[in-house]
């Protein structure tokens, strides 16, 4: 039973700590400083909530915080594929903040609910900092969506790849049947995926950017705004319609631009595991 | 974009203090970006920002700059008050 435990702490601290680092990648770099120290503050936001999410497991396992974090090989990872993609542009970068938090908050809503102590009051504490996460998000995205054409082509053309891969968000965990029996989950992942859903699909409407679903429901195609100056984006791209779905994270399969980034982030942990500071 | 001054407060029985500036391209971002850069180590509870353009000063600081002694628009021009009154007293007595 532990281990539907385990493996929902460490797949939810993953995702924190992945897109954490990605983020973090853009310091120094943003568009400009207000918003470099505003996003490096989230990016330090989302590594203390896998942190966290660590100290569950870390009682659980009792395996270290940082060899949680560091220690171990590329298929012990449990995040999403949508976490470790690279930032790409601004535009890629906001679109799959807001689409993460936008999840994030429906699956820490369903954990207030737990069965689980531990994790119940952590679901709170988290969402209430994730809260502030997607005001940010939703004020970028409304800026880019109303601004000049050439921002809501980026938007659209993000929203196309990101928005495939965040079906990986939604992937059942690792027994997954067994933490919903012990009521440590209230709604099974595939059940807050459709909520996701349907409520992203309306929120891009809101934006002014309609799109189309696929029946699946996680391949997007962008169609022209009344106004008609949205340009739709070519579903035909190969680049585009070659990404892969973005699945498999939840039981260790990630893509090539994983090892890049668990290359960086593990680096000076295996020189010496040992090292304090 | 814009430059908006920000201020903040400790607690509702402090005044709001300036404590810097961001650039933002209306205040609701102003709000944003300022939350981030000036109460990220909890310096306090509560912000205001505005745009730098919407505080009005003297375009001559110089008319500041006192012409004649103004030393009677400070209290303590009064501090000895009663002991010039006594003497002008006298002084009207021996009239």
């Amino acid at each position: 039973m532990t281990e539907a435990l385990v493996a929902i702490v460490t797949s939810l601290g993953d995702d924190e700590l992945i897109l954490g680092h990605r983020h973090a990648e853009w310091t120094g770099f943003a568009p400009h400083i207000e918003e470099d120290v505003a996003f490096s503050s989230i990016a330090q936001d989302e590594i203390g909530h896998a942190a966290a999410y660590y100290s569950i497991a870390s009682s659980l396992t009792g395996l270290t915080r940082d060899a949680l974090a560091l220690g171990r090989s590329q298929g012990e990872y449990r995040h999403a594929v949508l976490c470790e993609r690279p930032n790409s542009d601004w535009a890629y970068t906001i679109t799959r903040q807001w689409l993460y938090d936008r999840a994030d908050s429906l699956r820490l809503t369903a954990l207030e609910d737990s069965a689980h102590d531990a994790l119940r009051h952590l679901a709170t504490k988290i969402r209430r900092e994730e809260r502030y996460h997607l005001i940010h998000a939703d004020m970028w995205m409304e800026r880019i969506a109303h601004g000049p054409i050439e921002g809501r082509t980026k938007l659209t053309r993000a929203a196309t790849t990101a928005l495939s891969a965040t079906a990986g968000l939604f992937e059942p965990f690792e027994r997954e049947a067994d933490a919903i029996g012990e009521g440590w989950l209230t709604v099974p992942s595939e059940e807050l995926g459709r909520r996701f859903l349907s409520e992203a699909v309306d929120a891009l409407d809101g934006l002014g950017l309609p799109a189309e679903v696929t029946p699946d429901g996680w391949r997007a195609e962008f169609v022209a705004s009344s106004s008609g100056d949205l340009i739709a984006t070519a579903p035909s791209d190969p680049g585009e319609t070659s990404t892969p779905a973005g699945l498999g994270g939840r039981s260790g399969r990630h893509s090539p631009d994983f090892s890049e980034l668990w290359a960086d982030m593990t680096r000076t942990y295996r020189a010496d595991p040992e090292a304090t500071w | 974009m814009d430059v908006y001054e920000v201020f903040r407060r400790s607690g509702h029985k402090q005044p709001f203090e300036h404590c810097g500036t961001v650039t933002a391209p209306d205040s609701a971002m102003a709000l944003l970006m300022a939350k981030e850069c000036y109460l990220r180590r909890e310096e306090g509870q509560y912000m205001w920002v505005t745009r730098r353009s919407d505080i009005h000063s003297w375009s001559d600081e110089a008319l500041f700059e006192p012409a004649a002694d103004k030393s009677y628009r400070f209290a303590h021009a009064y501090r000895d008050v009663v002991r010039k009154r006594e003497l002008a007293r006298r002084r009207a007595g021996q009239l």
